[in-house]
């Protein structure tokens, strides 16, 4: 079993997961409880990874790190490579293709925080900030996990994102997707199979922690 | 003569398929000691005391706690919840249910240090018999207690102004009655200005030293209550108010 595609596919999906959830946080609550008229512009934008098709994705991510576009000769003037067919190629992929997963369960999240919490917290002389980590947070908790386990098992995925834009390389680019198809086409079933199964079983758990966390079968408070 | 603890006047309106479908327009004072704000549900009570309380912005008007200016139109004041120092204990009581009772009680002290919030928080408790509620969660105690939390929560931080928007109307008389008594005793001293909202007249007559009615957004009668209520009895045979 290529066990060189499945570390480098789960430090693409740890890494991409977490660095979502950081930049979703303040996204996912402008989006949430920001005044501006237009934000659905902005709701629509994020969303689009999740009807595009990956190959359409991967063509523009492709274009953009290209050497004559402007990320990719900035990229290059800072790190001495371009950003196309390297690991970091498909963690900026991956950040943007699985986006939608991590800023619509906590957009949902956060839209559901009763709003008389808010305003209670507001006339106790919190600020906005003090009653997002205070209030918001901490009442969301199930969309965090979901955000999280969402963008982590869809990152882990990923088929033709990580083709267009990373290639084949073995341990560089080469995820655990990848690598099932190499099996297949090669005939090696058996070596495809085993990858596959892998995946099912990463991909079952991260949904079924996903809806046990919703179900509140764990919670981190009790509501009778 | 003592200046009034609030003055509001208020005009909001809301519209709907481009027609005022309410409009909230009333000029009032209110004093230290408890007034209550009587009225029928939809008079807009509850807008005014949002207005108040700057989780809802007035179109026009001003609005004043003391010498302070909260909320102006035509000087384009407008001050953010957070600032205007009052105290306020909504209908749903909004106690935060992911924190203990103690947390709760605390959460407007975030300017303490940890030692001294723990303390006023058990201490203000106590005085409205809850201290025994502290280590739970409002998810785990009974209504009149949450009542209560809620109560010690609005007033913790010992404010000029509390903006009670019908708070007992889900509770047996029995407790009610407790709860307005610790409410009265706390206040005796204090002499904070009380405008509570509520549309029983028997809560009105317990409670109200004064008060005012709204009807359809409008002051309709104030005073005494035993005069607004008999006020509102004559408009009523007289079929110009709402049952």
């Amino acid at each position: 079993m290529s066990l060189e595609a499945l570390y480098l596919s789960l430090r693409l999906a740890a890494l991409v997961s977490l660095l979502l959830l950081a930049a979703g946080l303040p996204l996912a609550a402008w989006l949430a409880f920001g005044r501006w008229r237009g934000r659905f512009l902005i709701e629509a934008v994020v969303a689009l990874p999740l009807v595009l098709p990956p190959t359409v994705l991967g063509f523009y991510l492709l274009l953009a790190m290209g050497p004559r576009s402007p990320l990719g000769r900035i990229w290059h003037s800072v790190f001495g490579h371009g950003l196309a067919f390297t690991f970091e190629g498909l963690v900026v992929a991956s950040l943007l293709y699985s986006l939608p997963f991590t800023v619509q369960p906590l957009v949902s999240a956060f839209r559901s925080v009763d709003p008389k919490l808010l305003q209670a917290s507001a006339v106790l002389g919190a600020s906005r900030l003090r009653t997002f980590r205070r209030v918001v947070l901490p009442l969301s908790f199930s969309g965090l996990v979901t955000a999280l386990v969402l963008s982590f098992a869809h990152t882990l995925g990923e088929f033709g994102v990580v083709l267009m834009v990373g290639g084949n390389l073995p341990g560089v680019t080469r995820t655990v997707s990848i690598a099932i198809y190499d099996s297949v086409e090669a005939l090696d079933y058996a070596a495809a199979g085993r990858l596959a199964l892998v995946l099912l079983l990463i991909s079952f758990s991260a949904l079924a922690v996903v809806y046990a966390v919703n179900r509140r079968v764990w919670s981190p408070w009790s509501a009778r | 003569m003592t200046p009034p603890a609030v003055s509001a006047r208020v005009r909001k309106e809301y519209r709907s398929r481009g027609a005022t479908s309410f409009l909230l327009d009333v000029d009032l004072e209110i004093p230290q000691g408890f007034t209550i704000l009587f009225g029928p549900s939809g008079a807009g009570k509850s807008t005014l005391l949002d207005c108040i309380a700057g989780v809802t912005q007035p179109d026009a008007g001003r609005i004043a706690a003391g010498e302070r200016l909260l909320f102006d139109s035509a000087a384009r004041t407008n001050l953010p919840p957070q600032k205007r120092q009052l105290a306020c204990v909504f209908q749903s009581l909004a106690l935060f249910p992911h924190l203990t009772i103690e947390e709760n009680v605390a959460y407007g002290l975030a300017h303490l240090p940890p030692a001294e919030r723990r303390e006023r928080a058990l201490e203000i408790l106590e005085s409205f018999r809850a201290g025994h509620t502290a280590a739970r969660r409002p998810g785990e105690i009974s209504g009149g207690e949450q009542q209560r939390a809620a109560l010690a929560r609005s007033l913790v931080s010992e404010p000029r102004v509390l903006l009670l928007d019908e708070p007992l109307s889900a509770l047996d008389e029995e407790v009610k009655a407790g709860i307005v008594e610790d409410l009265r005793g706390w206040n005796a001293a204090r002499r904070l200005a009380i405008l509570y909202v509520t549309h029983s007249r028997e809560e009105a007559h317990a409670l109200g030293e004064r008060m005012i009615a709204l009807d359809a957004g409008r002051v309709v009668a104030e005073g005494a209550p035993g005069e607004v209520l008999d006020a509102l009895s004559a408009r009523r045979a007289a079929g110009r108010i709402r049952s």
